[in-house]
């Protein structure tokens, strides 16, 4: 009886073993965060030797016209999709270096992001993006799309991004652009 | 204003709003006034004298001219609009003793004027009918009586942007956009009422919290012909300026096509399946892509208004734009959102806080929109 309820883990955890092989090769075609995140992780267990900086392009508001201007910044890589996300939105949270707007009221804190295996990234803020939000539609499509262009632009993998507000869905930031969808980036806004 | 601005924040916040309560309202009780504007309709030029008394007066034509006298027993403060008319060259003033007397100045003589007065305000109407061929005069109301009788009456959805706790954008002089949007949005009901026989309902007419779903449920209940949001913009730039037109970007609609498509493919087992709170959400989701079929004409409206804005400040034409305003989605009639300039500009801020500015802004809208109606008109 022991013996074939042994048998019986072993080839359960042998079927588990299986599984999981495939998920992770189904992973490199259809969502791109595994794979990534796998080797970055064995990149950091072989060496201490410091990164090579990552340039990225955040997208800022500016005082001169309607559009939004590129501002180049190099980060340190970090291990995951979503890691490396976030520090692009606490970037964008900091401000420009080269004297754009600020498309962001300066008290919001980034609380969550995650990445979806279809490609749509949730970012979740504090309240503060919505309560100490400049009202207006220009406003609004600013402080969006800088969000929305800055993340699609630098992690290929997203195509749309969802903007949550304290854990949830909120309808909008004041009462013009719908916060109920998700976003594709619009890079016609951008300044050439 | 002006001298507020360096003031107190609280006191240049409660002066606005003194002032934009004064400006809302109608004029001062103990002063009277005339307010003269005209427009060009298809057929006929109108000019428009409006006071806040009734009015004793008489009209007569003479050659190329029209003589306008108006009896009065104290002084009225005069107030003229800038106008541009193809018929009329220019309006003069002139005062005599107990009496004012308008003087229109037409291109030529051939002409025939119909002149009458209505209350609520008191106002007195010369319309002017060029002699072109054998045309008989016709009033617009008319003309589009008798061209829908049978059909759906034309009405008009005018939405006052924000209201209540929803105060929208605030400017540097402590404007508020809801109070802005009433004020413009009342005003360009007042002149849709007046000048069409057509079933014209604000979403609010007074400050008080609408929800966005409600705005667009408003206007498909009422069967509207079309849809006009009213807001004042705010932007991160203290420089930007000017009016924007927007009618509903395309993602959003393709979001929600998608979502109807993977409705559609499955209806039979959700048919099958159905419970009552299911349902209430299918509808709500096919309720929530009605824009989406009147995107077109919608880009139209947006374009037809925007060209009356930009003549109206000066600006060249930026171009309607798109965008996924949340107001819009639900609308089933080509629907747009104006934003009539920038409240976060002072320069523009002081310009709103004006009665005329308002008045020339419902206006605009108005002459936009009726270029739409007279395009589209079954
Ligand atoms: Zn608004």
């Amino acid at each position: 009886m022991d013996k074939k309820k042994l048998m019986i883990l072993a080839s359960l955890l042998l079927f588990l073993v299986v599984l999981v092989i495939i998920y992770v090769n189904l992973g490199g075609t259809a969502g791109p965060e595994r794979p990534q995140f796998i080797s970055s992780a064995q990149d950091e267990s072989q060496s201490e030797e410091p990164k090579e900086p990552l340039t990225i392009i955040l997208f800022f508001p500016s005082e001169h016209d309607s559009l939004l201007h590129r501002e180049e910044r190099d980060i340190i890589p970090e291990s995951s999709l979503a890691q490396q996300a976030k520090i692009i939105i606490l970037e964008l949270l900091s401000g420009s270096q080269q004297g754009f707007l600020s498309p962001i009221p300066p008290e919001t804190r980034l609380r969550e992001l995650y990445i979806t295996r279809e490609g749509v990234a949730y970012v979740d803020f504090s309240r503060e993006i919505m309560d100490k939000h400049l009202s207006g539609s220009s406003a609004e499509m600013s402080t969006i799309y800088s969000i929305v262009n800055s993340l699609s632009y630098n992690i290929k993998p997203i195509k749309k991004v969802f903007i949550l507000i304290d854990g949830g869905e909120k309808k909008t930031l004041g009462g013009h652009i719908d916060l109920t969808s998700p976003f594709q980036p619009i890079y016609d806004i951008v300044a050439k | 204003m002006y001298k507020f601005r360096r003031g107190i924040p609280k006191w240049t916040a409660v002066f606005s709003a003194l002032f934009l309560f004064l400006s809302i309202s109608s004029a001062p009780q103990n002063q009277s006034i005339l307010i003269i504007s005209e427009q060009d309709y298809e057929k006929y030029s109108r000019v428009t004298i409006q006071s806040d008394r009734p009015l004793s007066s008489s009209v007569e034509k003479s050659d190329a001219f029209v003589f306008v006298k108006i009896r009065a027993n104290s002084p009225f403060r005069i107030q003229r609009e800038s106008f541009r008319s193809r018929f009329i060259k220019s309006l003069g003033w002139s005062q005599g003793s107990g009496s004012y007397t308008l003087t229109i100045n037409t291109e030529n003589e051939n002409f025939s004027i119909d002149s009458f007065k209505i209350q609520n305000p008191p106002r007195l109407i010369i319309d002017i009918y060029p002699n072109r061929g054998q045309i008989p005069p016709t009033s617009e109301t008319d003309r589009i009586r008798t061209s829908s009788q049978t059909l759906d009456p034309e009405c008009i959805v005018i939405d006052p942007g924000h209201g209540g706790l929803e105060i929208g954008a605030r400017g540097k002089f402590g404007t508020l956009e809801k109070d802005l949007t009433l004020a413009i949005g009342m005003k360009l009901a007042e002149i849709a009422r007046q000048t069409r026989a057509s079933n014209v309902v604000l979403t609010r007419d007074g400050d008080v919290d609408v929800s966005l779903e409600d705005r667009s449920a408003i206007a498909n209940n009422n069967k509207a012909t079309v849809f006009i949001s009213i807001h004042v913009n705010g932007s991160y730039r203290k420089g930007a300026a000017g009016p924007e037109t927007y009618f509903l970007s395309k993602d959003a609609t393709d979001e929600e096509a998608r979502r109807l498509a993977f409705l559609e493919n499955n209806s039979e087992t959700l048919e099958n399946n159905i419970q009552a709170e299911d349902e209430d959400l299918i509808k709500m989701i096919l309720w929530d892509m009605a824009q989406t079929a009147y995107l077109k004409q919608s880009s139209q409206l947006a374009e037809d208004i925007q060209d009356e804005l930009n003549l109206l400040w000066g600006t060249r034409n930026r171009g309607i734009k798109q965008a996924p305003f949340k107001v819009l989605t639900g609308v089933a009639c080509p629907a747009v959102l104006v934003e009539v300039a920038f409240l976060s500009n002072p320069q523009e801020e002081r310009k709103l806080l004006t009665e005329e500015y308002q008045r020339k802004i419902a206006q605009a809208i108005y002459q936009g929109l009726a270029k739409f109606l007279r395009d589209n008109s079954r």
